[in-house]
């Protein structure tokens, strides 16, 4: 409470100032939290309701149809309906998980590398390497990714033999699986600079105190890294987490198979759906299903799901991230 | 190695590619500046950086300050209270979840926009079906989805309470205080966050893909939603590489000039 003095806080002047202020946040949330609560009770809405003017804020009756729907969805749906959308989950969870067990511990060694155990002049020349990645952006490596997952490690179909031999080069097509979407982002730049900033910080004593008491490199990461940068790794982890989480682009052109979709696919062609059977009748299958009471609620009650996870996360990281983000390799 | 495999390697790539007259089936032949020249008659790249150039800006004028400014009110509260202020704004939605809901707002027929407009009695607009305001329907999700920056709070609450004791001591208001000690504070991170926010925004793809699907009469057609057609709609991905190699000059000459006029540190 920097900006008001405490000691003017009961002229008339200041407490209008911190009135304004008060309700300017209040309304900033009530606005933030409107859609949410908006998707919440229309994904307990029955089909009927939804589309009622002047709007329900309560539903009149409640259920939990969408998703029951949804968990117990029998083959023979149409195009991303043919699954339950706990398979979406699971794609999702595992794609994230995988980014998150292999991006974070390569990253951080790789930070931690560059911070303690290079000498400065290697450090630099290294480091810029490592940096250099985020100032191109995403885009311009997009294709060139896309080719190399489809014939790791060729950009091309004309894959060369081994020197001296008529075999050809191992390779394999990583797309239409979950690696395709992983591999891509086991390093991040952004990760590699919140991790340096942090390890630039512990003193050098500190470990080499360690090393003559005879630990190993890796023993010193474990037991005194670690346990010192639970703050930067709450970040890196929401952060990797939520943007995981969230990947849209990416999934969309390496997977072709609906069993295969994270649910940020998922959920944008189920809208489509929902979107085009406005104007031509969609399948039977589709129709019986959105006969059934499946339409806009069905829609939130995915994006409900969706959120769900984000939402744990953060509450589960939120001490640390508080306290965490201090961006020291922001310069 | 995964940096230089994943980060350089596919950059290399891009660099042969675009020169390339890519074929899935055939050997790739070498064919100059090609795929740069076809750009120079089409129509459709100039809509395109003009749209995301409008959507950067719009972006910036619009929904870049607000979580600065929320930041720094926010501090002004009660630590109990910034506590439940901030569960309450990271209450997150997850990006797709947002843009579809607000793809459901703005639906003409049966969105919320038009029942309250109807029920207001002023006449109907047409949202994300209009060309003029597609652009400004794209951006104002992130008016409203705005949380406070957890990198504008961490600054903040590094700045020394001195600092705003002596400036009360020599007189500065409110606002003063808020223009001469905060911001020159956490002007290092707002110029990180401008230019990250400019390349992020540049790049945008979701929004626009999924809401309007390049919108009516290309009115919010994106630079990467171009890219994403020439190289897997029409299977043309030596000249989408060109484009990208294009976007990528573009992009780093903002990241020049900003490098250029924001360079100061506010404690020398």
């Amino acid at each position: 409470m920097p900006l008001i003095p405490k000691v003017g806080r009961k002229k008339i002047s200041m407490r209008f100032l911190m009135g304004t202020i008060t309700a300017v946040l209040w309304l900033g949330v009530a606005l933030h939290l409107f859609p949410v609560w908006w998707m919440f009770t229309t994904s307990i809405k029955p089909s009927y309701e939804i589309l009622k003017f002047p709007p329900t804020l309560w539903p009149a009756h409640p259920s939990l149809a969408a998703y029951r729907l949804f968990f117990y969805l029998s083959a023979g749906g149409w195009d991303v309906l043919q699954y339950p959308i706990k398979i979406y989950m699971k794609n999702s969870g595992i794609i994230t998980a995988g980014i998150m067990l292999i991006q974070i511990p390569i990253t951080a060694l790789m930070a931690y590398a560059l911070s303690k155990l290079y000498s400065p002049r290697w450090t630099r020349l290294l480091f810029l390497i490592c940096i250099g990645t985020m100032l191109i952006p995403m885009q311009v490596s997009l294709i060139p990714r896309y080719l190399i997952m489809r014939h790791f490690p060729f950009p091309t179909r004309h894959i060369p033999n081994i020197p001296f031999t008529d075999i050809p080069f191992p390779h394999y097509n990583f797309l239409n699986s979950y690696w395709a979407v992983i591999l891509p982002s086991i390093y991040s730049p952004f990760n590699l600079l919140l991790f340096k900033g942090f390890f630039d910080t512990v003193p050098p004593e500190l470990i080499n105190a360690a090393r003559l008491d005879g630990a190993s490199e890796l023993g010193i990461f474990r037991r005194i890294i670690l346990p010192m940068s639970k703050p930067v790794f709450a970040v890196v982890s929401y952060f990797t987490f939520s943007s995981a989480w969230n990947m849209f682009m990416w999934p969309l052109i390496v997977i072709q198979k609906n069993k295969l979709y994270p649910l940020s696919v998922m959920l944008y062609k189920f809208q489509n759906i929902l979107q085009s059977q406005q104007v031509v009748p969609a399948e039977p299958e589709t129709r019986r299903l959105l006969e059934s009471g499946m339409s806009y609620n069905g829609l939130m009650a995915i994006s409900i799901i969706e959120s769900i996870p984000v939402f744990i996360m953060f509450v589960l990281l939120r001490e640390q991230l508080m306290t965490g983000i201090k961006l020291r390799g922001f310069k | 190695m995964a940096c230089i495999v994943f980060g350089w390697y596919p950059i290399g790539v891009a660099l042969v590619v675009a020169f390339q007259k890519f074929s899935v089936v055939r050997p790739c032949t070498y064919i100059g500046l090609d795929n740069f020249k076809y750009f120079i008659d089409d129509p459709t790249i100039y809509i395109s950086f003009r749209n995301i150039f409008y959507y950067a800006g719009l972006n910036i004028i619009l929904v870049f300050m607000v979580p600065i400014f929320i930041s720094i009110f926010l501090m002004e509260m009660r630590k109990s209270i910034i506590r439940i202020m901030m569960i309450l704004w990271f209450i997150p939605v997850a990006s797709m979840a947002g843009i579809i809901i607000w793809k459901w707002f703005y639906n003409v027929q049966y969105g919320l926009f038009n029942g309250i407009l109807r029920y207001l009695g002023f006449p109907e607009l047409q949202w994300l079906q209009d060309e003029n305001l597609a652009m400004i329907c794209l951006v104002l999700p992130g008016l409203i989805m705005f949380g406070p920056g957890l990198i504008y709070i961490a600054t903040l609450q590094g700045i020394p309470e001195e600092l705003y004791e002596a400036a009360h001591l020599e007189g500065a208001s409110f606002f003063q205080k808020i223009w001469h000690v905060t911001l020159p504070r956490i002007r290092p991170i707002i110029a990180m966050m401008l230019l990250l926010s400019i390349i992020g925004n540049l790049q945008v793809f979701d929004q626009p893909y999924v809401m309007t699907g390049g919108g009516p009469n290309f009115a919010t057609y994106s630079v990467v939603m171009y890219l994403f057609d020439i190289a897997f709609e029409q299977m043309r991905f030596g000249r989408a590489t060109a484009l990208s190699l294009i976007l990528f000059v573009v992009i780093m000459v903002f990241v020049i000039i900003q490098r250029k006029y924001f360079k100061e540190n506010p404690d020398i």
